[in-house]
C-alpha cells in the first residue's frame, strides 16, 4: 500500500476538495496540504519497492519518483498561483485528481491500465478549460480537447487489448497495423502536428492556469506512459524488425518538431507560442525515442519532463502579462518580473546551457544527426526557429522605454518562475542527479527492446 | 451471431436517436448487450461492474438533458456510422482473427472462442469513431465517447491479466467520461441558449 498511498490520498482529497470547492481559501489550503504530504511520501518511498493492488503490480521506479516528484512540485506551484493571483474554485479538485492519476500513471506496471487512467486523467481537467463560456470559444476548445483525448484513447486501448490477446508470432503487417494505431492515438493526445488543432484553440481561449495543468503536467506525464506502454506492451521487439514503424514514429517527431517550431515563430501572442514550443519540443523527444538508443531515449524524457516546467513557467508569465494589460498588447511595463520570467522560461524551453534542459536537447539532436542527416538538420532548424519565436516574443514585451519598469502588485508569477528557473539551473550544474534515473528506465526499455 | 445482431441494432438505435435522453435510454441497450457478451469471457463480478458503469454513464446523460426535447439531429451522419462500422469490422476481422491460423466460427449463441467479443468490440469501436468524426455538438460526441469506451472494455476482455484492475479502470473512465460528457453539453446548451 505504501506505493498506491499518495496517489489514493491525492484522489480522496480531490474528492474533499470538490464537496469544499465554493470556499476558495480552505480549499486551496487543503489542496497544497494534500500535496505537500503526498510529495513527502513519494520521496521517502525507496525506488523498486514493490506492491500488489488488486490484480496488478505496483513498483516505484527511479523514474516514476523522479517525474512524480516534478509533477507535484508543479501542481503546487500551479496552485498557489490561483490562490493568490486568479481564483478560481473548481481548480483544486482537478489539481489534486490530476496529480492522483499522473503518481498512478508512473507506478502501474500494466500497460492497458496505465493507458486507462491516463485518458482518466486527460478528461478531469475539461472543468476548468471553459469560462465566462458567453464571452469566448472556451466550450467549444473544451469540446474538441474531449473528442481528440476519447478517440485516441480508444484507439491506442483497442490497440493495446488485441495485441495483448493476440497470439506470438504475428505477420508484419498486423503488428504494423497496431503501432500505427498506437502512435496515431498518442499523437492525438500529445497534440502532434497534425493532430495540433486542439491544442491551438485550447492555447487562445483556455485560463492560463489549466493550461500550466495541461502542458505543464499531463502532457510530460502522457509522454512518459507512452515510453513505459511501449516497453510493456511487448511489441517493442517486433518494431525493430519492422523498420517501417520506426520510420513512422521519426515522421511523426520530426514533422511535429518543425511545424511546431514553425507555428511558434509566427505565433500572434504569447500562450500561442508556448503552447507551439511545447508541441515542437515533444516532436524532439518523440524522435529520441523512434531512435530506440540508450541516449535518444534518456535525451527524449528529459526534454519532456523539463519542457513542462518551462511551459508552466511561461505560461503563468503570461497570463499574469494578459490579466494586468487588461486588453492591450502585453508590455513590460504590465508586470516586469513576469515579463523577465517569460524570457527565462524561453531561454530554457530552447535548451540553451547551462539549464537543465540542455542535456536532452544535446544528446536527442547527436543521436538524430547518427541516424540520419535530415532528422538532425531538421531539429537544428526546429531550435533556430523557437530561438527566434522567442526572440521575437521578447523584443515586443520589452519594446519601450525602461521608465515605467516598476515591480508588479503580488509578483505571483514572477516569483514562481524564478523559482522554476532556479531549479532549473541547479539540474544543470549536478545534471546527474536528473539524468540517472532516467538513464535507469533507458536501460529497461532497452532490454525490453531485446528480450532474450 | 444473435448478439451481433442484437449489438448491431442498438448501436443503430442510438445513433438515429435525435434526443439525447433516448441516445441515454438506448445506450442502456448497448450496455447490457455488451454485458451479456462479455459474460462468456469475463467472471459475473466482473460483467457488473461493466455493466454498473454503463447504466450510471447512461444516467449522467439523461440527467444533463433536463428535458426531453434536447438533441442533434444525425441526418445523413446516421449511415456514415453504420457503413462505416459495416466495413471495417469484417476487415479488422480477417486482419486479426485469421493470424491466429485457426478455423474461426461464428457460434449462434455461445462464445467459447471469443470472436463474438471481439467482432462486437471492434463494431462498437469503429461505430463509435465514425460518430465522433461527423459529430456537431457535444451530445453526439458523448454517444461516441460511451460507444467507443464501451467497444474497449469488450476487446479488454480478451487480454491476459490484469483482468480485475482493467475492469475497474475502464468502468472509471466510462463514468469519467460521461461526466466530463454531461458538463459540456450543459455549457454548450448554455451558450446557445445565451
Amino acid at each position: 500500500m505504501t506505493v498506491a498511498s499518495p496517489a489514493i490520498f491525492l484522489a480522496l482529497a480531490a474528492c474533499a476538495a470538490f464537496a469544499l470547492r465554493k470556499r476558495v481559501n480552505a480549499v486551496a489550503w487543503l489542496s497544497l496540504s494534500a500535496i505537500v504530504i503526498a510529495f513527502t511520501a513519494v520521496s521517502v518511498t525507496p525506488v523498486d519497492t514493490v506492491a500488489r493492488l488488486l490484480d496488478v503490480d505496483l513498483r516505484v521506479s527511479a523514474l516514476g519518483r523522479l517525474a512524480g516528484l516534478i509533477i507535484l512540485a508543479t501542481v503546487a506551484m500551479l496552485i498557489v498561483d490561483v490562490l493568490l493571483d486568479e481564483p478560481a474554485y473548481n481548480f483544486f479538485p482537478t489539481a489534486l485528481m490530476v496529480g492522483a492519476v499522473a503518481l498512478a500513471v508512473l507506478v502501474v506496471g500494466s500497460p492497458i491500465v496505465i493507458f486507462a487512467l491516463l485518458v482518466v486523467g486527460l478528461l478531469v481537467p475539461v472543468g476548468t478549460f471553459t469560462f465566462q463560456v458567453h464571452r469566448n470559444r472556451s466550450v467549444e476548445a473544451a469540446v474538441r480537447h474531449f473528442s481528440f483525448v476519447v478517440l485516441g484513447g480508444s484507439l491506442g486501448l483497442g490497440a493495446l487489448a488485441v495485441a495483448a490477446s493476440l497470439p506470438k508470432d504475428q505477420p508484419a503487417t498486423t503488428v504494423v497495423l497496431l503501432v500505427v494505431l498506437l502512435f496515431v492515438s498518442f499523437a492525438l493526445m500529445l497534440a502532434a502536428i497534425p493532430f495540433h488543432t486542439h491544442a491551438a484553440l485550447l492555447a487562445g481561449e483556455a485560463p492560463a492556469s489549466a493550461l500550466a495543468l495541461y502542458f505543464g503536467v499531463l502532457v510530460p506525464v502522457t509522454f512518459i506512459a507512452f515510453a513505459e506502454i511501449l516497453a510493456g506492451s511487448g511489441l517493442l521487439p517486433a518494431i525493430v524488425q519492422v523498420s517501417k514503424v520506426q520510420d513512422l514514429l521519426l515522421a511523426i517527431g520530426l514533422t511535429s518538431a518543425f511545424g511546431g517550431a514553425l507555428l511558434a515563430a509566427g505565433a500572434n501572442d504569447l500562450r500561442r507560442l508556448v503552447v507551439y514550443a511545447v508541441i515542437s519540443n515533444l516532436g524532439s523527444a518523440l524522435v529520441g525515442i523512434a531512435t530506440l538508443s540508450g541516449p535518444g531515449i534518456i535525451g527524449g524524457i528529459a526534454t519532456a519532463l523539463v519542457t513542462g516546467a518551462c511551459a508552466t513557467q511561461q505560461l503563468l508569465a503570461a497570463g499574469t502579462l494578459e490579466r494586468r494589460a487588461a486588453g492591450d498588447r502585453p508590455n513590460v511595463t504590465h508586470a516586469p518580473l513576469a515579463a523577465g520570467v517569460f524570457i527565462a522560461g524561453g531561454i530554457a524551453m530552447i535548451g540553451a546551457p547551462p539549464l537543465v534542459t540542455f542535456p536532452g536537447h544535446f544528446f536527442v539532436d547527436l543521436i538524430a544527426y547518427a541516424v540520419s542527416g535530415v532528422a538532425g538538420s531538421a531539429l537544428v532548424a526546429s531550435a533556430f526557429l523557437l530561438l527566434i519565436a522567442q526572440l521575437r516574443a521578447g523584443v515586443q514585451l520589452f519594446a519601450g522605454s525602461p521608465e515605467g519598469w516598476r515591480i508588479e502588485p503580488r509578483p505571483v508569477a514572477g516569483i514562481l518562475g524564478a523559482v522554476i528557473f532556479l531549479a532549473l539551473l541547479a539540474g544543470g550544474i549536478t545534471p546527474d542527479v536528473f539524468l540517472r534515473p532516467i538513464a535507469e528506465f533507458a536501460d529497461e526499455f532497452l532490454k525490453a527492446l531485446r528480450p532474450l | 451471431m444473435i448478439y451481433l445482431g442484437l449489438i448491431a441494432l442498438v448501436t443503430l438505435a442510438a445513433n438515429s436517436a435525435t434526443r439525447l435522453r433516448v441516445i441515454a435510454v438506448a445506450f442502456v441497450g448497448i450496455a447490457a448487450v455488451a454485458s451479456v457478451i462479455a459474460a462468456t469471457a469475463a467472471t459475473g463480478p466482473q460483467v457488473a461492474v461493466s455493466a454498473v458503469a454503463g447504466l450510471a454513464a447512461a444516467g449522467i446523460l439523461f440527467v444533463a438533458a433536463r428535458d426531453n426535447t434536447y438533441g442533434e439531429d444525425p441526418g445523413w451522419r446516421l449511415w456514415l456510422g453504420t457503413f462505416t462500422a459495416a466495413i471495417v469490422t469484417p476487415l479488422a476481422y480477417a486482419s486479426f482473427r485469421t493470424v491466429a491460423g485457426e478455423p474461426a466460427t461464428l457460434p449462434l449463441f455461445q462464445d467459447g472462442s471469443g470472436v463474438v467479443v471481439e467482432v462486437a468490440g471492434t463494431w462498437l469501436l469503429s461505430s463509435g469513431v465514425a460518430i465522433m468524426l461527423t459529430a456537431r455538438s457535444a451530445v453526439r460526441m458523448s454517444l461516441a465517447a460511451l460507444v467507443l469506451v464501451t467497444g474497449v472494455q469488450l476487446l479488454a476482455r480478451l487480454a491476459p491479466e490484469p483482468r480485475l484492475a482493467t475492469t475497474l479502470a475502464l468502468a472509471w473512465l466510462e463514468v469519467v467520461a460521461a461526466l466530463a460528457g454531461a458538463f459540456l453539453i450543459v455549457n454548450e446548451r448554455a451558450v446557445r441558449d445565451a
